[in-house]
């Protein structure tokens, strides 16, 4: 059972780049993260945690790397030249990168899970099922990007206690300890928005499904939609910016041109694109 | 409306039925006297459908009133979405607010114990505190919507009359109980049986969250 859906996933994933369209895939969910409009304000993350029942597990486990957050926001201070003397503190701050699960199309995490347990959906997605979790935790291993989490406690009353377990997102599951969680691009909302189009009887269209991290972004940094969706937003981002799906390097007309993705090399080929951040020297 | 109207109009629905009970009765002495079968109601197919197999044995689940389904779906004829209304359109059927039992039984059958203990809850106004009886597992996604859109209304030849059919895939017949009761096993096994049947979708992520 594992093997075979293992092997085709590949093969459909396979089939999409050689063909080059994916078009046998319903969706393909696709995420552009503008960095110039970031301001690292954590909306998203917070955000994420309240859409996705995510326990909050206390300083001391966040530094043991216990943490979490399906969305975190990385910070990186700038080139010490760009700043004054402090060192640690520089004059011209940090940039910020949000990191949720890339929902990377050739996956490393699917291949190493022994009981299938993660997988490749129809829509493009990259999902985990909590029920068929063992928790061998090699997927988390196996992340380039670490970004699959692992319960490594029961945090239902101790996260909500009441009475704040009415603020649990009844969409989706309470995850006990023992298993490996992720970024879904919320899911939930995906299932809605479709059950919606379904309801009048259309098609899925750009604006159904927005995430709750995009949905939450003050300065609008983060636009989701359906890669193939020729007029959706994120699908006209990703021509303007020239990055194209199943490619390790992407062949740009204009090395101006912002776009691209978190270690594309490894041929991930992950779907959300990043928009470099352009500051003034 | 006039109200003349719609107490003729009710005098006609209430005819019809008693005339439908009293055919199903004629029917039913029929057949016992054949000796041909023993259940007393004939079930009506669905069209296009597989029905799921399987069968449980659910414990009793207490309830504040005693509420006859037989009653109602059986005798009365009354159509399941009746009172559960959001089956059609969201993910759950719905408990009928006592409002819609006391626009029948404000003038039906007020003499009944357990219609008064109905009517003690309104002038309370309290709801009848209703136990789940199908409960599936939190991680499970199930929407009586897309279910009912398929068997029934973008099911040809389906007639939304026999809804109760459809029902029974999974709640069994509740037509012959009084308190539901869970007669299905509801768990994993039953559903992928009925989605490989039915061609229903296999993607995890339909179903888990």
């Amino acid at each position: 059972m594992s093997l075979k859906n293992l092997l085709n996933d590949w093969s459909h994933y396979r089939k999409g780049i050689e063909d080059g369209g994916f078009y046998e895939y319903e969706h393909m969910w696709g995420m552009v993260v503008d960095l110039n409009k970031c301001t690292g304000c954590n909306a998203c993350s917070v955000s994420c945690y309240s859409e996705n029942n995510l326990a909050v597990v206390g300083k001391d486990r966040m530094m043991k790397g216990q943490g979490l957050h399906w969305l975190r926001l990385e910070r990186y201070w700038d080139e010490p030249d760009m700043g004054g003397d402090d060192k640690e503190f520089q004059e011209r701050g940090g940039s910020f990168l949000p990191m949720m699960c890339q929902q990377c199309n050739a996956a490393t995490c699917e291949v190493v899970c022994p009981v299938a347990a993660t997988y490749h959906t129809p829509d493009g997605l990259n999902a985990q099922i909590y029920n068929r979790c063992i928790g061998s935790r090699y997927c988390s291993n196996n992340c380039p990007y670490r970004l699959r989490y692992f319960n490594f406690y029961s945090y239902y009353e101790e996260s909500w206690p009441e009475p704040l377990n009415q603020q649990l997102n009844p969409d989706l599951s309470v995850r006990d300890k023992g298993v490996m969680e992720k970024c879904t691009f919320c899911i939930q909302r995906i299932r809605t928005g479709k059950d919606k189009a379904a309801r009048e009887g259309r098609e899925v269209r750009d604006g159904d499904v927005v995430t709750a991290c995009a949905q939450s972004c003050p300065t609008q940094a983060i636009t989701f939609g359906d890669l193939l969706d020729k007029d959706a937003q994120v699908t006209k981002l990703w021509k303007s910016h020239q990055v194209e799906l199943g490619k390790t390097k992407q062949n740009k007309s204009d090395e101006d041109l912002r776009g691209y993705r978190v270690l594309e090399g490894l041929n991930t080929d992950p779907c959300v694109m990043y928009l470099d951040r352009v500051r003034e020297v | 409306m006039l109200v003349s109207d719609y107490i003729n109009s009710r005098q006609r629905r209430v005819g019809r039925a008693s005339i439908k009970r009293s055919l199903a009765a004629l029917f039913a002495l029929m057949i016992g006297l054949g000796g041909m079968m023993s259940v007393s109601s004939v079930h009506a197919e669905v069209p296009n459908a597989v029905p799921p197999k399987g069968d449980h044995q659910g414990e009793d689940v207490p309830q504040p009133i005693e509420f006859p389904h037989d009653i109602h779906a059986d005798i009365n004829g009354i159509n399941c979405m009746y009172c559960h209304t959001y089956a059609r359109r969201s993910k759950v059927a719905g408990i009928p607010p006592t409002s819609k039992c006391m626009g029948c039984h404000s003038v039906i059958a007020t003499d009944k114990p357990r219609i008064q203990k109905l009517t003690e809850y309104w002038e309370n106004k309290e709801s009848p505190q209703w136990n789940k009886v199908h409960d599936v597992p939190d991680f499970v996604h199930f929407t009586h919507e897309k279910h009912l859109q398929r068997f029934v209304f973008n099911n040809e030849g389906m007639d939304v009359d026999n809804v109760s059919e459809v029902c029974a895939f999974c709640h069994g017949d509740v037509k012959k109980m009084t308190v539901a009761h869970k007669v299905k096993p509801l768990n994993m096994g039953f559903c992928v049986r009925c989605h490989e049947a039915n061609e229903g979708p296999s993607d995890c992520w339909k179903c888990h969250k």
